[in-house]
């Protein structure tokens, strides 16, 4: 490890969001207020205020334009950072794919909440769901240093010459946007340091005043289909890149979380749970206990979302009795959790194993340790033939 | 030959004399907003940063895959992103210490509707953009919808006169009145008759987006649209003007000032004549017209009267 | 997957590039009509190229000359012409093609 070590505060998910966003020195940064969020601009605007942020902040008159704002100012060659959830999210929706089809490398944070259709104001997964379509890089994280952490290495990611794709760094409203937890903040010479890399890189294409050179093209024909196919396959590039800067931001800062995937106790598991978010972390406490029970359970925390890490998930899964996936959110249209339908698909390759899909945590109810034992236990008979449900909403089943 | 005359003073705002746009662009024959188009980078300079999206302009203004119609550098967003993006452009040019002047583009359905709410985010902001808007009063690129500019009883492909329909039912939303009203730093109308008073405007624009948010509205009759003849474009401009149809002002930090008073305002029956897209309004519609064009330019004299 | 399709763009993003060629329409066939100007009444007020939409109207130093290739014969040269200078003529009296010398 060579980056000194940082103070330790005691601050919640949107603060250590604010943070990152601050060691990273945005260009031009945006805000508007949605719960669970607005403590992220709330953050920003006073670091900004204090001196501590030079950083052009824009207080938005919506999330629409929040999107759009911060996607002009990185076409103009600007680094940049918003942040919003759910319906905010929703609002941004056209900005959003404008900016991946543009590759304008923005970084956002969301903080998770259950997205429209029905009203809430509660944690889930299904704004992640509702923008995965979008061509934007989905990463998802555990707890409070984490998307610290992966704040930077999502510029890094965001950014390289390769892949230049904006970036959605997700964490659980309510539960981590809300949660303090003592967080390391890296010095600002280490996360410059960091970052340097990145101008050693040829530089990307930018606005340029007075020169002909006209940005969002109309794609015609074959021109269009060009471009899809570079944003599809850049989207592919960064799975392995995600990786290859979590092994560089571990050498450098003495953390890493696996990259695309993390994995837990899965070298010698006949069955598996995956999880993502901070289900993962309750899942690690109930993988511990039944392992001591000698059931051979490993967690597989998806991480990455888009682009689907599928090599990653079929290698760690092939050769597995039973899978059971735990998702925050809901599959219009299969009825199922989304990320277990993803998993679904890797069949081929992994072979036919009970997978069983559970649905759990909307609205902030919570995905607790009795539950995620009840996974396990299910799963496991399963693997040992037994009859099992594929699709279970735990919430409707208490 | 006869005496020559001196050249026009507008020629004086010219920074440029060449345009920066190829001979042949996709505009119909008498389109305003082409003479619009090559006029302001003229006035401007080539070296703003255009900001512009979907419309009568796009096909322009935007590439077509590696191609591109003009060499001025531009931004396509879309129509609910225009203002915002531009903010974005603005913010990161003064963050890096650069002096670039951001224009943005668009019709009357971007600002006056789908676009507005960025649109009147930014000017509350006091940005620093010069926001342009062509008020052809409609969508005029997907068939001539109405817009919310579009005038009272103004037959439209959306509100056609018919047995059952007068035309469009309310009155248009007066875009640069409300831009005014937020205190932007510089508001302005302009048209393509007055060519003196636009370029006076748009070198106006080019000091005044120093200081803050600038907007500037241009009237840009629709040939197709309006059904009016092609060579009538410029003189339906002039008799906006002349009937106080489309008065021309404008309000530097919220102080109003006409800057063409018309000495004997015309009926605006004889606006409306030509142009088709009115031809069915009777006797009766004709006066609830005037009695609107007459009760909006007593509010505009009203607030130039203000100190 | 074996691609046969020449890409297209150079770099990464949808970016067009005007800095050599530019498109341009032959917009020059559209017109039905042309401008004549009788040099005689001209002053060269310049209005008739202060006016033009596509710009057209080339500086003669003491008149003005429609680019037969772009002109689209809109005919807002000819009634704006304060002293009724310029008419607009059917094509087909011309023998020679449209295209600009």
């Amino acid at each position: 490890m060579i980056a000194q070590r940082g103070k330790v505060r005691v601050i919640t998910g949107n603060a250590a969001a604010a943070y990152g966003a601050m060691l990273c020195r945005p260009d031009v940064a945006t805000s508007y207020p949605i719960t669970p969020m607005s403590e992220v601009a709330e953050q920003l605007s006073s670091f900004r205020a204090n001196g501590l942020l030079d950083t052009e902040m824009v207080e938005v008159e919506g999330e629409n334009s929040a999107m759009n704002v911060v996607a002009g100012a990185s076409m103009a060659g600007g680094r940049v950072f918003t942040a919003t959830s759910s319906w905010g999210l929703s609002f941004m929706y056209d900005a959003v794919q404008h900016a991946a089809g543009f590759r304008a490398p923005i970084v956002m944070v969301i903080a998770n909440r259950e997205s429209p259709g029905i009203l809430a104001v509660s944690g889930g997964q299904q704004d992640i769901i509702s923008v995965r379509d979008t061509g934007w890089i989905q990463l998802i994280v555990e707890e409070g240093q984490e998307i610290l952490d992966t704040i930077i290495m999502a510029y890094r990611l965001a950014e390289d010459h390769d892949i230049q794709l904006p970036v959605m760094v997700n964490y659980d409203g309510f539960y981590l946007s809300y949660m303090a937890t003592g967080i390391e903040i890296p010095e600002q010479a280490d996360v410059d340091a960091f970052l340097a890399p990145l101008k050693r890189q040829p530089p990307r294409q930018v606005l340029e005043p007075g020169v002909a050179l006209g940005c969002g093209t109309h794609g015609i024909e074959l021109g269009f289909v060009e471009l899809r196919y570079r944003q599809c396959v850049a989207l592919e590039r960064a799975a392995d890149k995600l990786d290859e800067i979590d092994r560089n931001f571990g050498e450098y800062f003495g953390r890493s979380y696996g990259g695309q995937t993390d994995e837990y106790r899965m070298d010698d598991a006949e069955i598996v749970v995956v999880a993502s978010g901070g289900a993962a972390g309750t899942a690690r406490v109930v993988i511990d206990a039944k392992r001591e029970e000698g059931v051979k359970v490993g967690l597989l925390k998806l991480r990455m979302f888009r682009p689907f890490p599928r090599r990653r998930l079929a290698e760690a899964l092939k050769g597995r009795k039973a899978i059971g996936v735990i998702d925050r959110s809901v599959g219009f249209g299969w009825n199922c959790g989304p990320m277990y339908m993803e998993l679904r698909a890797l069949t081929p390759e992994i072979g036919i194993v009970p997978m069983l899909s559970y649905i759990d945590g909307l609205a902030n109810l919570d995905i607790t340790i009795p539950h995620i034992a009840r996974v396990v236990d299910e799963v496991n008979a399963a693997a040992q033939g037994k009859p099992y449900q594929e699709v279970t909403w735990i919430p409707l089943e208490q | 030959m006869t005496q020559q005359k001196k050249k026009p003073k507008v020629f004086e705002y010219f920074r440029e004399t060449k345009d920066p746009y190829a001979g042949g662009l996709a505009w119909c024959a008498g389109c305003t907003l082409e003479l619009t188009a090559r006029f302001v980078p003229k006035v401007l300079g080539k070296d703003i940063v255009l900001v512009g999206c979907p419309g009568c302009s796009a096909p322009v203004f935007y590439g077509q895959n590696l191609g591109t119609w003009h060499r001025m550098s531009y931004f396509s967003a879309l129509m609910t992103g225009v203002a915002s993006s531009a903010t974005g452009i603005s913010r990161y040019y003064r963050k890096a210490g650069r002096d670039v002047t951001v224009v943005c583009f668009t019709g009357d359905g971007c600002s006056a509707d789908v676009g507005f709410q960025p649109l009147s985010g930014a000017a509350e902001r006091n940005e620093h953009i010069i926001y342009i808007t062509y008020d052809n009063e409609g969508y005029m690129n997907t068939g001539y919808q109405r817009s919310s500019t579009t005038p009272l009883g103004a037959s439209t492909s959306t509100t056609p006169a018919g047995a059952a329909s007068r035309g469009k039912p309310t009155s248009a939303k007066n875009v640069p009145l409300l831009m005014a009203m937020q205190g932007a730093a510089y508001v302005a109308t302009a048209t393509l008759s007055h060519l003196d008073d636009f370029a006076k405007k748009l070198a106006k624009a080019r000091e005044k987006v120093k200081e803050g948010f600038v907007y500037i509205h241009v009237f840009a009759p629709c040939v197709m649209g309006w059904r009016i003849e092609p060579d009538a474009s410029i003189e339906i401009c002039r008799m906006a003007v002349r009937a106080n149809y489309f008065p021309l002002w404008e309000a530097e930090n919220g102080r109003f000032r006409l800057t063409h008073e018309v000495a004997s305002p015309r009926p605006v029956a004889e606006f409306l004549k030509p142009v088709r897209k009115f031809s069915h309004l009777k006797e009766a519609e004709i006066v609830e017209f005037q009695e609107m064009v007459d009760q909006r330019y007593a509010v505009i004299k009203k607030l130039c009267a203000v100190e | 997957m074996a691609i046969k399709h020449k890409f297209i763009f150079p770099r990464e993003g949808a970016w067009s590039d005007g800095r050599e060629q530019l498109l341009c329409l032959d917009t020059g066939s559209w017109r039905v009509v042309r401008p004549v100007l009788d040099k005689e009444k001209c002053n060269y007020c310049s209005l008739c190229a202060l006016y033009c939409p596509p710009q057209c109207l080339k500086d003669m130093d003491d008149h003005y000359a429609p680019d037969l290739a772009f002109c689209k014969g809109c005919g807002i040269c000819a009634r704006e012409c304060p002293r009724g200078a310029i008419s607009m003529v059917p094509e087909g009296e011309f023998v020679d093609d449209s295209s600009a010398r």
